[in-house]
């Protein structure tokens, strides 16, 4: 990395020149398929089903007790008061294990999306601990501010709170700040929770698979939760001297502005994340090669958002393979886009596509090819990941494999 | 289109204390006379499409309709995808998640305990489709939010940008009395909304600035308004004519601060 500017502000607004290119150098997870991202490579080329029964806490009075849950954390998470800061040092210790995070300490920002941030300690905080220290647990930006104490980085530490769409959108504010030089390295990412609260939630809502998760499959009935951690390292391009995953070109996000928790009926709000995604990264649709897509196994998200990528692709769509991991994973919530990102990138760096496991017939609504079966040898090189959360939140990412 | 700078035109406040800079004491510890806490009571909002709609909702809707009153802006001219809309709060979750976790709240509250269920009430009412940014934290996380407001604006990616900010209190005030070492009382609940449009003047970012005097009005006035308290201070800088201002504050051992131009009033679009 270049030597810090040790600059401490920043005039915004140095563009309209073409973005700067922000690179992904490494990455790092803990997720239910694995414990670092060999194990969860692995596991998704493999095409391996992370969901199991629920341990961890009483599911006794729900419908649905399966979900993505990581039996036991990496040695160095559990020490770790909170769940939610542990997935977050546990997958810190895997990226920086891959990279390092060499920079003024007031330089290295941290910016983590989460769907739950603290609100299991919350739940602690109100039933059975009743220390101050427990109450500040509870807010939201609590695992962020652990995770920078933990890298001992002084410098941004911003909690993005979009619902499922914040993995995505950490990753692009990070990159905003790299390009305005407020920064010279980001650890950028997601996690959440696999915890009661959520779990009575959606069970409630009756949105959880009564089997598995079948992602754009014709007998999909819903998603299953999952807990999981995923982090990268991001730095301008010119900064880096070694080797990298990647590049980050463009991000977008928009707001459905029609329901507080079903995504917009056409798509409009994903759709209008996607084309901002490409423009600001100056990629045209036809360059795209491979699209990781929200793909909850839902009826309406999977239906919705193949009709979005077949707009937004034109005559094309049939021929880009377009997969979902949430049925080997569950759907990670905070953590979901920047797992997905990663898996992208590993997509590219070794040529080799997962399966969308659990797709098995195909549905009328969802005409698109999903990578059914097994990994498919195709290394892509530009590729689109798309997002969606309550609240209308809609964010894409437009990404570039190193090779 | 690309701008080389922003410029607030506009601020909606409510308080604890009431509407408005005008409501605010000249000493928010005085004024509370002991009380903790401040509550800033559901607004009157009537309709079915707010017949589930928490208190928290209902505030972030109240402060985009004070902006647009003190903009002497209509609801059509932020309506669509040139309206970007970054929400930023510390706490505003709290109340919702402390009534699903006592298992008081049915299962249509459960996406209401989502923070991006607040800004998303406030889109679906105004019709904003633009950008959408929810940041939480404290008032660093509002500069933030402005900083990107400012790179989305200047960028070309919207023409125009609403900065919310809300917090609420009483719900979990035994929570906050625990933690009261961390935050100076009292705690106000309020809800400010700034709206953010393309100027001459590009703002700049002291992403780790020590100057913790930038509160200190805020502090003094309006008491502990957290994520609010920097567009508290716009309100104020904007009442008081000035051309410039300097906000920000200190949250969780990090401070920022931005300065931004800030149009005389009455703005328009």
């Amino acid at each position: 990395m270049r030597p810090s500017s040790g600059s401490t502000s920043s005039t915004c607004g140095a563009q309209p020149l073409p973005p700067e290119p922000v690179a992904i150098v490494a990455a790092g997870v803990v997720t239910p398929i694995g414990l670092d991202l060999d194990a969860f490579w692995s596991g998704l080329l493999a095409g391996a089903d992370g969901l199991s029964v629920i341990e961890r806490f009483a599911t006794d009075d729900l419908k649905i007790r399966r979900g993505g849950e990581i039996k036991k954390l990496p040695a160095v998470a559990q020490a770790v008061r909170s769940r939610a800061a542990a997935l977050l040092v546990a997958a810190a210790t895997d990226l920086a294990a891959r990279a390092s995070l060499e920079a003024e300490p007031a330089r290295i920002a941290v910016i983590v999306g989460t769907a739950l941030g603290g609100v299991e300690e919350l739940d602690h905080a109100l039933t059975l601990d009743p220390t101050p220290r427990r109450a500040l647990d509870g807010l939201y930006d609590s695992p962020a501010q652990a995770l920078a104490t933990w890298l001992g980085a002084c410098g941004p530490v911003l909690t993005v709170s979009s619902a499922c769409a914040s993995g995505a959108t950490s990753l692009g504010l990070g990159a905003d700040l790299l390009r305005d030089d407020v920064v010279d390295l980001v650890v950028a990412g997601g996690y959440d929770v696999l915890c009661r609260f959520v779990m009575r939630g959606f069970d409630a809502l009756r949105s959880l698979a009564r089997e598995r998760v079948r992602p754009f499959d014709r007998r999909r009935t819903g998603l299953l939760l999952g807990e999981a951690a995923g982090l990268v390292l991001l730095a301008r391009e010119r900064d880096v001297r070694g080797p990298r995953l990647g590049r980050l070109l463009g991000h977008g996000s928009a707001s459905d502005a029609s329901h507080i928790a079903a995504p917009d009926a056409h798509g409009r709000g994903l759709e209008s994340a996607i084309r901002a995604a490409l423009a600001a990264g100056g990629v045209s649709v036809d360059d795209l090669e491979f699209v990781s897509a929200h793909g909850t196994g839902t009826v309406l998200n999977d239906r919705i958002e193949t009709a979005v990528l077949k707009r937004v692709l034109g005559a094309r769509a049939g021929a880009v393979p377009v997969n979902s991991i949430k049925g080997a994973i569950g759907h990670t919530m905070g953590a979901a886009a920047t797992l997905e990102a990663i898996m992208c990138l590993l997509a590219a760096r070794d040529g080799w596509v997962p399966p969308t496991v659990g797709y098995e017939e195909a549905d009328a609504d969802c005409d698109l090819d999903y990578v059914p079966g097994a990994c498919r040898a195709l290394r892509p090189r530009r590729m689109l990941s798309t997002s969606l959360g309550f609240g209308g939140c809609n964010a894409a990412l437009v990404l570039e494999g190193a090779a | 289109m690309t701008s080389p700078g922003i410029q607030v035109e506009a601020v909606g406040l409510l308080t604890g204390w009431g509407a408005g800079v005008a409501a605010l004491p000249a000493s928010a510890h005085d004024a509370a006379a002991g009380r903790a806490s401040i509550l800033l009571p559901r607004p009157p909002l009537d309709g079915e499409r707010f017949r589930r709609a928490t208190r928290e909702c209902l505030l972030g809707v109240a402060a985009v309709e004070a902006m647009l009153a003190d903009g002497g802006l209509s609801r059509e001219s932020i309506r669509g995808t040139g309206t970007a809309l970054i929400f930023v709060t510390a706490a505003a979750y709290g109340a919702s998640n402390v009534e699903w976790l006592a298992g008081r709240a049915g299962t249509l509250h459960f996406p209401y305990t989502a923070p991006s269920v607040l800004p998303g009430e406030v889109a679906i009412e105004f019709g904003l489709t633009g950008p959408y940014v929810i940041l939480i934290g404290g008032p660093t996380a509002t500069v933030d939010g402005l900083w990107q407001a400012g790179r989305l604006i200047m960028n070309g990616q919207c023409e125009r940008a609403l900065v919310l900010a809300v917090e609420t209190f009483e719900e979990c005030e035994a929570l906050w009395r625990r933690a009261r070492w961390t935050v100076p009382g009292p705690l106000v609940e309020s809800t400010t909304c700034v709206l953010l449009g393309p100027g001459d003047v590009r703002p700049v970012f002291h992403p780790v600035s020590a100057d913790a005097a930038l509160g200190d009005e805020v502090q003094t006035r309006a008491g502990c308004t957290l994520a609010c308290a920097p567009l508290v201070a716009l309100a104020l800088a904007r009442a008081a004519d000035r051309d410039t201002a300097l906000v920000g504050g200190a949250w969780r051992g990090r401070a920022a601060a931005i300065e931004l131009a800030v149009a005389g009033q009455p703005a328009r679009l």
